[in-house]
């Protein structure tokens, strides 16, 4: 096992280091290799723990930080969570990787870009495996890191630039309340182990692990996006699109759902933690949703839906179903990725135009990447039978199963969500691939491209077998997942669970149906003329994302800015440094006037010497008498 | 194995030694610079071997933890000796003094035009300096190289520096003058109050921890201590030197003053004023913390407002020294830990930061960030260490700032939560302005066009051993952490 | 009958205060002021000579003669300086010559 983990990180990181260190050195086609290669070794690695796997283990493979009483090895954990994790990512970023090769094909600097990839990664892959809370957060800052450059991998547009900036600084909002709640949890417990620290739940005072969790949670907003965190997700989709297929909708962002899964056991216990956790999961999910509506940027609705999806993920950590939002987030990974590559060759075709009001006809231009997207589309709207259907569904029955006021009304509010959701996802789906009015560009690497999207079509569709629900013979992950703390979720009756997910159904098809009336057939037209005239305050609410971006520039960012200005000129430079310049000047003067004295005449100084003399002799003489 | 040889004298007589001999190629100025570094590698040398060596636990006479030790009288009537000693600690600061030394030798290779000779021979004398300070163990010996080190340090910033240099260096010399005088003050105190008391007048730091220090007498000596040392940290608010003698100083100069006489203070503050004044150091704590937590807000605010790169990475020295401060105030094995391992990490990285600085200087013959932009596309080379350098100073993990501050927040925490907590803002901060050096230099448009070569050989391989170091140190900083156990331990009374 | 030290004292303070006077009033002329310190040196002369006439010790008296052979090499050294001076700035004015000023 340990072989197989320690190669499972190694395989990428070699990668990225001959990738970054040589690449500029090597042929492009031997880059490209060695990346893909990395990344495939690394699955085949986790596949085969995979197979080997029978009990969580835990394996040490190295000395990092080791200062008295704290300990931070380099040590890695493998239980169910994160070895199915560990298996997707492998899978999807081995896909995206190829799907790379053909997408960058005309990049100069693929060199750079595949290094960053494989080194996003071994860092993804270590967040997911560590075993202590400093290598999780080394995974946890790498994946930002290769996102800050990802996002502004095209650095010469500024704009580009300023979006990874955003990203990277927003997260680290996040990270610092992660930070905190290291050295929280070490100052109580003394013990910086995940496994340990699980296990220590019942030794904390109730109140410390809500501040515990809730600082968690923060950390988890910023990293998931998640309400009031998630304003830099949008502006990442800057970055070429398998770079936001990875990071910005398979893996990375869905680092905060794995932290609170992975801590679970420890904040679970905190009734305020996991209500806090699901509210802000319902409220981002609903955010995320409506702001889909109205987006025109194809990469924009993806980045909202990912949003929205993860905020569905957070409802199910909140209700305590550990098992429900990781099966989301495998099925999540699988056609969220599908949908951003089919994006990606969508863009491709259209010439990198990304406004949905201006493509179309790519149905029949483009059949293949239609189906995918197609299947993608139904996924993400929770289309009965479909992956999205049953894992989404799982989330739902979790909630309406917890109970109480408050998760009720997150239920009903999860619902009008996926009730948006299936209507954007047909609004998209419409806009871009019937009409007439496209002259897609069909070139080689695209039909290589599409070809990508298949496995992650079937993966999609028929994700919902990794947990299909009781009443057709029980799921894998439930059982798989049974020995987790918060694993085994509530168990409904089939009866009950029909009815939830006879609703659910009914709403995906309603959206559907409402898509279809507003933009399917003929309405698609009148909808292209409205879109040229100007746009409701409501859209651009939607469009804008309720103006986050503005209330944050306003009372963060130019705030921040003009007080450093104000520090460094009046106070650093205008007080302390001028105070300090005054005293010398004052010390100087005073100086030169003292050293007035010193005429050069003789006379002044006999006299001042004669009169030195008088007070020392009247001193002495005063002394005497 | 009795072992008998000086090699704590050689460590300070080898770089004067160098000194002099550079000071005598005035014919040739490619042979004072070989003879400089020469003389530099051979320091560096010595203190490999040192860390190779098997050398005997406790040798005679030593305190507890020195594994080497000197003692000779000097001066007897006033009790002045000649002690040295080398602990975890000193090794530490030695081998980093040895080792940027040796890097500044090369950064200045080719930048430094005139008066050559005179120029590496003020280095190597720097360089003496500061290794003694590092390895005094007797208090008259220590200010003695405690102002030695100023002399090179303001005649480098005056002669070579840019701008307006005689009044940054004058700024320089006064500020730590004026604290040293203080902490002059403060010493020949503590010697007639021990000479008083046992009767032996000592300037021995070993003996001078046992005198017995009326609190309200201590709380003053102390804080002349620290006066003196807060200057050279430098803390907050006192640190508006640092910005000026940065920004003019010459390239190497910077690299020393950032990488090397910033430690002094920390060091020893370590050394002298904790063990000396335990009670009046805890007094003083609140006000360290309050220092501390201020000064690392403050540097990267005020960093992020910086035009001139370097200025920026000035203040941002400030932001790092304060986590420092903030390890050291709380005195507890861990946080001490983190403080000593920031030492190194910002002598390292700050170090190759201005050496980057310097080179970018070098090629445009600018520092303000608004000339540059899109050199990433220009000099990929030179934009990858860059990148890599200002990651490793915004703390991420896997290089080497990170591991400091990890250990110092954490081992901070545990003591005063109320402290840390102040100071977790600064990863945001810290993240914020060097994000934005990295978005200015390297990213963007050109702005207009700039002679940009990449690398030569010789600066890439000065930035390649340091990429390796933060590397080295961020993935692996265990046995750096297991040489300073033996002396934290002692020091803190800890486990 | 001896005269008594303090008569001797007192006329020995009366000179030096005479040759301080000069030489502190009388800067108009190089030439006074040194024929004032002439005279405060004979004060201290006096002051010497009467200290071994006190005590009846040699010491005094030898001093004494050691001032008179530096008084008489000291003046020569700044009679050469003034004719110095003279040639220069055609004055004999103390106040003329301050390019020693701080």
């Amino acid at each position: 096992m340990k072989i197989y983990l320690s190669l499972m990180l190694l395989f990428p990181l070699f990668g990225a280091a001959i990738s970054s260190l040589f690449g500029r050195k090597l042929p492009r086609r031997l880059v490209e290799t060695i990346a893909c290669a990395a990344v495939w070794g690394s699955f085949v690695c986790a596949f085969l723990a995979a197979c080997t796997y029978r009990a969580p283990e835990k394996v040490t493979l190295g000395d990092w930080l080791s200062a008295f009483d704290l300990l931070a090895p380099l040590s890695l954990y493998l239980d169910p969570l994160s070895l199915s994790l560990a298996v997707m990512i492998g899978f999807v970023c081995g896909l995206i990787h190829v799907y790379s090769v053909f997408y960058m094909a005309k990049e100069l600097d693929y060199a750079r870009f595949f290094a960053l990839l494989n080194l996003f990664v071994f860092a993804m892959l270590t967040l997911i495996l560590a075993e202590n809370l400093p290598l999780l957060y080394l995974g946890w800052e790498g994946v930002g890191f290769c996102s800050y450059l990802l996002i502004g991998f095209w650095y010469t547009d500024k704009r580009n630039a300023d979006a990874g900036r955003k990203a990277f600084i927003t997260t680290r909002v996040g990270d610092t309340a992660l930070v905190i709640a290291v050295a929280w949890l070490f100052q109580l417990t003394g013990s910086l182990s995940i496994t340990q620290l699980n296990g220590m739940a019942f030794l904390l005072p109730g109140g410390v692990i809500t501040g515990i969790g809730l600082l968690l949670l923060v950390g988890a907003m910023g990293k998931s996006a998640q309400v009031p965190l998630m304003v830099w997700l949008p502006d990442a989709m800057a970055g070429p699109t398998p770079v936001s297929a990875m990071i910005h909708a398979a893996t990375m962002v869905t680092a905060g759902v794995y932290l609170l899964a992975r801590m679970f056991p420890l904040i679970g216990g905190s009734a305020t933690v996991t209500a806090a956790v699901a509210v802000t999961g319902g409220v981002t999910a609903f955010y995320g949703a409506s702001c889909a509506l109205a987006q025109r940027d194809l990469k924009r609705v993806l980045a909202f839906s990912t949003i929205s999806q993860i905020g569905y993920m957070m409802l199910g950590v909140g209700a305590g179903a550990i098992t429900a939002a990781t099966f989301h987030l495998l099925v999540h990974a699988f056609f969220k990725a599908l949908l951003f590559l089919g994006a990606g060759c969508v863009i491709s075709a259209m010439h990198h135009e990304q406004d949905i009001f201006k493509m179309g006809g790519l149905r029949r231009t483009l059949p293949l990447t239609f189906w995918c997207y197609l299947a993608g589309a139904a996924c993400l709207a929770g289309l009965p039978f479909t992956g999205g259907f049953f894992s989404k569904d799982s989330i739902l029955a979790a909630l309406w199963l917890k109970g109480g006021g408050l998760y009720r009304g997150l239920y009903l509010l999860a619902l009008l969500t996926a009730l948006l959701t299936a209507f954007y996802s047909f609004r998209m789906v419409y806009l871009v691939f019937c009409g007439e009015n496209g002259r897609p560009h069909v070139h080689a690497e695209l039909k290589a491209m599409q070809w990508v999207l298949i496995p992650l079509a079937l993966l999609g569709l028929f994700g919902g077998l990794l947990n299909l629900p009781d009443y057709l013979g029980g799921g894998f992950l439930n059982g798989f997942f049974a020995r987790l703390s918060g694993g085994a979720a509530a168990e409904a009756s089939h009866l009950e669970e029909l009815a939830l997910q006879g609703v659910a159904s009914v709403l995906a098809l309603a959206g559907l149906l409402a898509a279809h009336l507003r933009y399917g057939g003929k309405a698609r037209a009148q909808r292209l003329k409205e879109s040229a005239l100007s746009s409701s305050a409501l859209t651009m609410f939607l469009l804008n994302g309720w103006y986050f971006d503005r209330l944050y520039h306003a009372i963060l960012i130019r705030p921040y800015q003009a007080l450093s200005g104000v520090l460094w000129r009046r106070m650093d430079e205008g007080v302390i440094d001028d105070s300090l310049d005054r005293l010398a000047a004052g010390l100087g003067a005073s100086g030169s006037w003292l050293g007035g004295w010193t005429t050069g005449r003789i006379s002044v100084y006999i006299f001042s010497f004669a009169a030195g003399g008088a007070l020392i002799l009247g001193y002495l003489a005063w002394l005497t008498l | 194995m009795t072992f008998d040889f000086p090699i704590l004298t050689l460590l300070i007589l080898l770089p004067l030694c160098g000194s002099l001999l550079t000071l005598a190629c005035r014919r040739s100025d490619l042979a004072a610079r070989r003879v400089a570094l020469f003389f530099a590698l051979a320091e560096l040398a010595v203190c490999a071997w040192i860390c190779l060596a098997s050398l005997p636990a406790a040798p005679a006479g030593a305190p507890a933890g020195f594994f080497l030790f000197e003692d000779a009288a000097w001066i007897e009537r006033f009790g002045i000796r000649y002690t040295l000693g080398m602990d975890g600690v000193s090794l530490i600061m030695v081998f980093l003094t040895a080792f940027i030394s040796a890097i500044a030798a090369v950064v200045s290779w080719k930048g430094i035009t005139e008066r050559i000779p005179l120029y590496f021979a003020l280095l190597l004398a720097l360089e003496a300096g500061i290794q003694g300070v590092f390895l005094s163990l007797d208090l008259f010996l220590f200010y003695l190289f405690w102002e030695a080190m100023l002399i090179p340090m303001f005649f480098l910033i005056g002669i070579w520096g840019h701008g307006r240099r005689i009044y940054s260096a004058v700024k320089f010399f006064l500020y730590t003058f004026f604290g040293s005088l203080l902490m002059l003050v403060a010493i020949i105190s503590l010697y007639l109050m021990h000479g008083a008391q046992s009767g032996s007048y000592t300037f021995a730091l070993g003996q001078l921890i046992h005198t017995s220090v009326p609190y309200g007498i201590g709380l003053w000596l102390y804080a002349a201590f620290l006066f003196a040392f807060a200057i050279k940290f430098p803390l907050f608010p006192l640190h508006t030197w640092l910005p000026d003698a940065h920004t003019d100083a010459p390239t190497a100069g910077s690299v020393i003053l950032a990488s090397l006489l910033l430690k002094t203070g920390a060091y020893a503050l370590i050394r002298f004023g904790y063990p000396l004044f335990p009670e009046a150091a805890r007094a003083f704590t609140p006000l360290l913390y309050v220092s501390a937590v201020i000064g690392i807000s403050y540097g990267a605010w005020v960093a992020f407002a910086q035009e001139d790169m370097k200025r920026l990475v000035a203040y941002s020295s400030v932001s790092h020294m304060g986590f420092v401060a903030l390890g050291i105030a709380a005195w507890s094995p861990v946080a001490l830990s983190g403080a000593l391992l920031q030492m190194v990490n910002h002598g390292v990285t700050t170090g190759a930061l201005f050496a980057l600085v310097g080179m970018l200087d070098e090629r445009t013959h600018s520092r303000e960030l608004a000339t540059y932009g899109g050199v990433w596309g220009k000099a990929p080379v030179l934009a990858f260490f860059f990148l890599l350098f200002c990651m490793a100073s915004a703390g991420v993990p896997g290089l080497n700032n990170f591991v400091g501050e990890f250990l110092v927040l954490v081992g901070t925490f545990r003591v005063s939560p109320a402290a840390a907590a102040g100071a977790f803002l600064g990863i945001v901060l810290t993240l914020v302005y060097t994000v934005r050096l990295v978005q200015e230099i390297l990213f963007g448009k050109e702005k207009k066009p700039l002679a940009l070569a990449d690398l030569t050989l010789r600066e890439g391989g000065i930035l390649a051993v340091l990429a390796v170091v933060d590397v080295y140190l961020g993935v692996h900083p265990g046995p750096l952490l297991e040489l300073m156990k033996t002396p934290i331990a002692l020091l803190t009374g800890g486990k | 009958m001896t005269v008594p030290l303090y008569h001797v004292l007192i006329l020995a303070a009366t000179l030096f205060s005479l040759g301080l006077a000069c030489v502190v009033a009388w800067r108009a002329n190089v030439i006074m002021m040194l024929i004032g310190i002439e005279i405060m040196l004979n004060a201290v002369m006096l002051t010497f000579v009467g200290g071994s006439a006190q005590w009846g010790i040699a010491d005094g008296q030898l001093f004494a003669l050691m001032l008179m052979a530096l008084t008489s090499a000291e003046v020569s050294l700044a009679l050469a300086m003034v004719v110095y001076l003279h040639r220069r700035k055609r004055s004999v004015n103390t106040d003329d010559f301050d390019s020693m000023n701080g």
